[in-house]
């Protein structure tokens, strides 16, 4: 209750960030939309990446370092298969791949760790991130790839009747949000309403009650990590096509770090929240912060967008380490 | 009152559980030392013991969270080395924990049907899309669920999340989850610690009431005598990790070793 | 009513008559393992059947008695028909006395036939049956638990179907021979009545009576067959049993059985009932609890309760009454509605409630305007066991805070010099059982039923009671004392739960005052005031300054109305323990008994009027552990202010 105002205030921060622009004429109506749209889009992948983590850590109390990883693995494998086969089934094959990558990493990693220190574990997954980077490009290799859905990329206006010039929208962006945003629901679903999902908020409550009342945990953390693996083959995919698969596109997932430091470390809806917050704010922070401030200190300019959502989350350490969905206290780092 | 102690002594079957020797030590420490007792079917058997006597160790051992490093436990006629908890799990032993591992952040219902997981064999993929026979195996635990939250009179709290819920009420859940596992061998720790009298008086109902409807074998371990005799069938005591007396309540009462442990006489 | 009952004189035929019309309609609903299980009419009529049947096998006769302790369950009410079938007559019990409580009906009525919801209901049985030789068979519902019992007398209400069932076979035309010797002046139930004053009697309610009550009020409100009841209080009370028997028998209306007495409240937010009855003390109960959940809300959801809340205080009332009310606060209570007062009737379980009823004892005007301003139609009705209950309802648009309306069609009111009120109805019960000289000394040879209550018609010739005439009293200087009227406005308070005010005979009033454990510890904690139980709490100086505040307000309206000026409280002391029924504090139906608690604290009152600061008490108290030991402790004792009479003030 008391501790409520960090969240006030970034609510109030956040607020008056969206409004100044648009009382200010700084922006005309149809570009300030364009904007957010912009940002909610990549919102949703950061969100589908920091779910990924969530779920991680809230089953086995893993910090998993290696979901950016992951995300570049699975799109440089769909890539590189794609190109000797139909993309539908380069999808397919990569998701059998990141199944047994969740397998393998399950048996060698994580079983024989089981109880260690919390520092083991991200030890480990830290080496994971590095075996899978290097690894990833050994096999696939090191250049830039493409991944092409087959969607129109060419901008579409819409709302022309609405704002004056209309709304530019990338079809392909908006397919691509559209999937994630029903990637995320489905996954929200699963949790909450079967069997297995309700397993998995039983392990990630209280390991031990839950192998007592015969809830096997190597099969829990299995499904967890291909979820987890299956889920970065998404966002791999859309990001992929549309930034092209290279070698930072593991630091362009990376970004799912502040948003579950936003968010909190344990809350898939945090994760929600949290991408969607960061996505937004670094895209207006960038369009409209950003020339401010270059005026104003007579800066070189420009990649705001970069470091934006570190210094959020690094504020939001300082004042509110739970994160805004988070429990209270963590210890299991 | 006779005719019902009757009935109830007709219904005890075999030794399902036997304890032999049994010996634990974590480093030096021994915590049991050579301990033999058996469980008979559908009996309510406690072990009892003042503070560090090894109630919890015992309960452990059986458990699977500890093996012990002498001696053997034979369960339904087979020897058991090395199991884990979830396999003990699975064999058809189910616990309570002390201090409650329950689900906190998750409904009552949500814990209680969680006791059911191993019961569910239903496609991961099916579960997801909650159709066919997913959907109807979610049902039927449910309805087994409903049966059980009836019974422990908690229909008030299906929703409630499990953290909020006071102890008195969050040791029923633990039970109700327990009991929805429909186990051979309810193993009870210290089912009523912390509770006040009528607390304490509606759980030794329940428990009797398990062990009369559904004919769970219980094995309690509890710290209040006067309790345990009043729901007893039969009565192991330990004292510093070995087995000082074992029989009826009356019998037990009785035992100058049990009355000079309890007392706090040394030898 | 659009269908004719012409002839249907009896609740069995009733129910045969509703089982030929609205087969598939619902009559009882009952939530089982978390679904709500719906028994049609027809269903309910082939319970009955065989319930009835399985009586008749086991020997039940016309006349016999079937004593039935259970909640609100299905079966309870199929039994209670069954017993009428054959011509036998139902004795519902309370199912929360304790077992001594239950002995004497038992033996007054020489009961042979017992139904039991379940084991707590058996083992009390089995513990009075040496005191009730005559209990030969005993029925129960629920056979948890019982699976051991050998005792000859118990059967499962199971077994008793299939012997049923099997007869009914054998014998297809007996039961409707049985139904149709049935008479409309024959005794169709009995009720006992908790015994405010010395030995329960029982109360004989014929057929003819219980049904003509039924049917008046149920014309007067318009209930239909659509029309929905949560059946929540002890079936053995005549309201309840008005409520969820006579009144479904006679419009076809569906009756709902909670889950558990611990589900009330989510189980109404799921049916919806549309006619609701609850003493005043739930309508306080449920304000508690509201109060309480505010104080814990945001700031601005406090505040927009609070701006609201006057806004229905000033016009919600009128609006339900139909009066003229301003445009602007039209809307304003529009807006409030779905801000405000719609969520919370919703959180209430009130949403679709038509008609709503309290009585039993008189309801805070404060409380009762609460409920009326939020468009629920709360109204007061008055009435007895030994009247069928309906002798007063207040019609629509003509709702009172302070009377109970005016006479139903078919009742005549009439008074004693003494200003006890006198009633004429065909709802007035036959006799009490086996007591010739109590039925005379409350229904005398012109028929007039004496009830006891002090009274007297408003301007509008609506009905108002002021109290029991034996309570009601005189200070020294005579003028009039009515402690209830206190009681009442001090409990209105949510830091209240009970009050007992003493002044007959005396030169000034003074109180004891019981404080509400939940609303004074919640209170207690926002403030980080540590305590360490109900005990302590009630001797804390803050909490003592807290109950004064309360008096002051309840003198200040004294001061105001000329006729209980002089009855302002002097001083007061907050009790260390809670009022209970198990102490004979309380009656069964949690009214104060007043004489007694005066007796039983005869020490304390006396502190109160020696002007004393302090006194020491010695009580009983039962640890956290079972065992009971006394303590004594230190009760303070504190004025209160109080004011000069309106009319005084005047005058100066």
């Amino acid at each position: 209750m008391k501790k409520n105002w960090p969240v006030l205030l970034l609510g109030a921060v956040l607020l008056i960030g969206l409004v100044l622009p648009l009382v200010t004429g700084a922006a005309p109506g149809g570009f300030y939309v364009e904007v957010l749209l912009g940002g909610l889009m990549s919102g949703v992948l950061y969100s589908l990446v920091a779910i990924g983590f969530a779920l991680i850590f809230k089953a086995s109390g893993v910090f998993n370092f290696a979901q950016g990883s992951m995300v570049l693995f699975a799109a440089l494998a769909v890539a590189r298969m794609a190109e000797a086969m139909p993309l539908w089934l380069a999808i397919v094959l990569g998701t059998v791949i990141m199944i047994a990558l969740a397998w393998v990493i399950e048996r060698l990693v994580l079983r024989p760790l089981v109880n260690q220190e919390g520092v083991a574990l991200l030890m480990a997954t830290l080496g994971v991130t590095y075996f899978l980077d290097g690894f990833g490009q050994t096999l696939w290799g090191s250049d830039i790839y493409k991944i092409d859905l087959g969607i129109a990329k060419e901008p579409v206006m819409v709302l022309d009747k609405v704002f004056k010039g209309g709304i530019l929208v990338n079809k392909e962006d908006f397919v691509a949000a559209f999937v994630a945003a029903l990637l995320v629901a489905g996954l929200v679903l699963f949790f909450q309403k079967t069997a297995t999902g309700r397993a998995l908020r039983a392990v990630a409550d209280d390991h031990q009650a839950a192998q007592s009342i015969g809830i096997p945990l190597n099969r829990i953390w299995m499904i967890v990590w291909s979820v987890a693996g299956f889920v970065a083959l998404v966002a791999g995919v859309i990001w992929g096509s549309q930034l092209g698969v290279q070698f930072s596109l593991s630091q362009v997932a990376l970004k799912a770090l502040p948003v579950v430091i936003l968010g909190g470390f344990t809350s898939i809806a945090g994760a929600i929240f949290g991408g969607l917050i960061i996505g937004v704010g670094e895209k207006m922070a960038e369009v409209f912060l950003g020339p401010v401030l270059v005026k104003a200190f007579d800066l070189a300019g420009g990649g705001l967008e970069n470091w934006f959502a570190y210094v959020l989350a690094l504020l939001f350490l300082l004042v509110r380490p739970e994160g805004l969905f988070g429990e209270r206290n963590i210890d299991r780092v | 009152m006779a005719g019902e102690s009757n009935t109830r002594a007709g219904r005890i079957g075999d030794v399902i559980l036997a304890v032999e020797g049994v010996s634990l030590a974590f480093g030096g420490v021994k915590a049991l030392n050579a301990i033999s007792f058996d469980v008979r079917e559908h009996e309510v058997r406690a072990i009892i013991g003042p503070n560090g006597a090894g109630k919890s160790s015992m309960l452990n051992v059986i458990n699977g969270v500890y093996h012990p490093q002498e001696g053997t436990i034979r369960y339904l006629g087979r020897e058991y080395h090395d199991m884990d908890p979830h396999q003990v799990a699975v064999s058809g032993i189910a616990r309570t924990f002390q201090n409650l591992a329950l689900f906190k952040g998750m409904s009552v219902l949500d814990n209680i049907m969680s006791g059911r997981n191993l019961k569910m064999h239903s496609n991961i993929l099916l579960q997801a899309l909650r159709i066919g026979p997913a959907l109807r195996e979610e049902i039927e635990h449910r309805e087994v669920v409903e049966g059980i939250i009836d019974f422990l009179e908690i229909q008030a709290y299906r929703k409630s999340q499990v953290g909020q819920l006071p102890y008195g009420l969050q040791k029923r859940v633990d039970l109700a989850r327990a009991l929805a596992m429909e186990p051979r061998i309810l193993l009870l720790d210290e089912p009523m610690a912390g509770m006040n009298l009528e607390e304490k008086q509606d759980m030794c109902r329940f428990i009797l009431d398990a062990n009369d409807h559904f004919g769970t074998t219980i094995v309690l371990i509890e710290h209040d005598m006067s309790v345990v005799m009043d729901i007893s069938d039969r009565v192991v005591v330990l004292d510093y990790g070995r087995k000082i007396g074992d029989g009826t309540p009356d019998e037990v009462r009785a035992n100058q070793a049990v009355i000079d442990a309890y007392l706090g006489v040394t030898h | 009513m659009a269908e004719s009952l012409a002839g249907l004189d009896t609740f069995p035929k009733l129910l045969m008559h509703h089982a030929r019309v609205r087969a598939e309609r619902p009559a009882i609903r009952e939530k089982d393992l978390g679904i709500w299980q719906t028994w049609s009419w027809g269903r309910f009529a082939n319970e009955v059947r065989s319930l009835a049947c399985g009586l008749a096998a086991q020997g039940f006769k016309r006349g016999d008695h079937l004593a039935i302790i259970g909640d609100n369950r299905p079966r309870v009410y199929a039994a209670m028909c069954a017993a009428q079938c054959l011509g036998g007559i139902p004795v519902p019990l309370y199912q929360d006395a304790v077992a001594t409580e239950m002995a004497f009906p038992i033996q007054n009525a020489a009961i042979a036939y017992a139904l039991a919801e379940d084991q707590e209901q058996v083992d009390k049985l089995f513990e009075i049956l040496p005191q009730c030789p005559t209990l030969a068979h005993i029925y129960y519902d629920e056979p948890r638990g019982l699976r051991h019992y050998d005792q000859p007398q118990l059967m499962s209400c199971d077994r008793l179907l299939e012997l049923g069932a099997a007869s009914q076979r054998r014998d297809p035309a007996f039961l409707e021979t049985e139904i149709a010797k049935g008479a409309g002046s024959d005794t169709a139930a009995m009720f006992f009545t908790s015994g405010t004053t010395g030995a329960a009697k029982g109360v004989v309610l014929t057929h003819h009576s219980l049904i003509d009550r039924a049917l008046a009020a149920a014309q007067m409100e318009g209930l239909t067959d659509a029309d929905v009841v949560l059946a929540y209080l002890p079936p053995a009370w005549i309201g309840q049993n008005i409520f969820s028997y006579a009144q479904p028998f006679v419009t076809g209306y569906c009756i709902c059985c909670p889950e558990s007495p611990e589900t009330v409240m989510s189980d109404m937010r799921d049916i919806g009932p549309t006619y609701y009855f609850a003493p005043p003390r739930v309508f306080e109960a449920l304000l508690t609890q509201v109060s309480i959940r505010m104080e814990d809300a945001s700031a601005l959801k406090r505040s927009l309760y609070r701006y609201f809340m006057e806004v229905a205080r000033r016009v919600g009332g009128n609006l339900l009454d139909g009066k003229s009310v301003g445009a602007l606060d039209r809307l304003m209570y529009r807006l409030g509605d779905a801000l405000v007062y719609g969520p919370l009737r919703n959180v209430l379980g009130m949403s679709r409630v038509r008609v709503a009823y309290t009585a039993g004892e008189a309801i805070g005007p404060d409380l009762f305007r609460f409920y009326r301003s939020l468009g629920i139609n709360l109204k007061q009705l008055y009435g007895s066991t030994e009247t069928s209950v309906f002798v007063c309802v207040q019609p629509n648009g003509q709702v009172k805070a302070d009377t109970v309306g005016p006479a139903v069609k078919g009742v005549e009111l009439s008074f004693t010099p003494e200003r006890e009120l006198l009633i004429r109805s065909p709802g007035l019960f036959k006799e009490y059982y086996k007591n010739p000289e109590a039925t005379a000394a409350s229904k005398d040879a012109q028929g007039w039923f004496h009830t006891g209550d002090a009274g007297y018609f408003d301007a509008d010739g609506h009905l108002k009671i002021i109290d029991r005439v034996k309570d009601v009293g005189k200070l020294a200087d005579g003028s009039l004392f009515a402690p209830k009227y206190l009681e009442n406005k001090l409990k209105f308070f949510p830091f209240i739960k009970e009050a007992v005010a003493f002044g007959h005979g005396r030169d000034r009033v003074c109180a004891f005052i019981n404080m509400d454990m939940e609303a004074v510890g919640n209170w207690a904690e926002k403030r980080g005031m540590p305590y360490s139980g109900y005990v302590d709490l009630a001797s804390r100086d803050e909490v003592y300054g807290l109950v004064r505040e309360c008096i002051e307000k309840v003198n200040a309206d004294l001061a105001a109305e000329p006729e209980v000026a002089a009855s302002q409280i002097h001083r007061f002391l907050i009790l260390h323990k809670q009022l209970e029924a198990d102490d004979g504090e309380l009656t069964r139906t949690s009214k104060v008994r007043r004489l007694h608690v005066g007796e039983k604290y005869a020490a304390l009152v006396d502190a109160l009027y020696a002007g004393k600061d302090i006194v020491h008490v010695e009580a009983q108290v039962r640890y956290e552990d079972g065992r009971t030991g006394s303590i004594s402790a230190n009760l303070k004792i504190r004025d209160a202010k109080t004011f000069p009479p309106a009319a005084a003030r005047k005058a100066a």
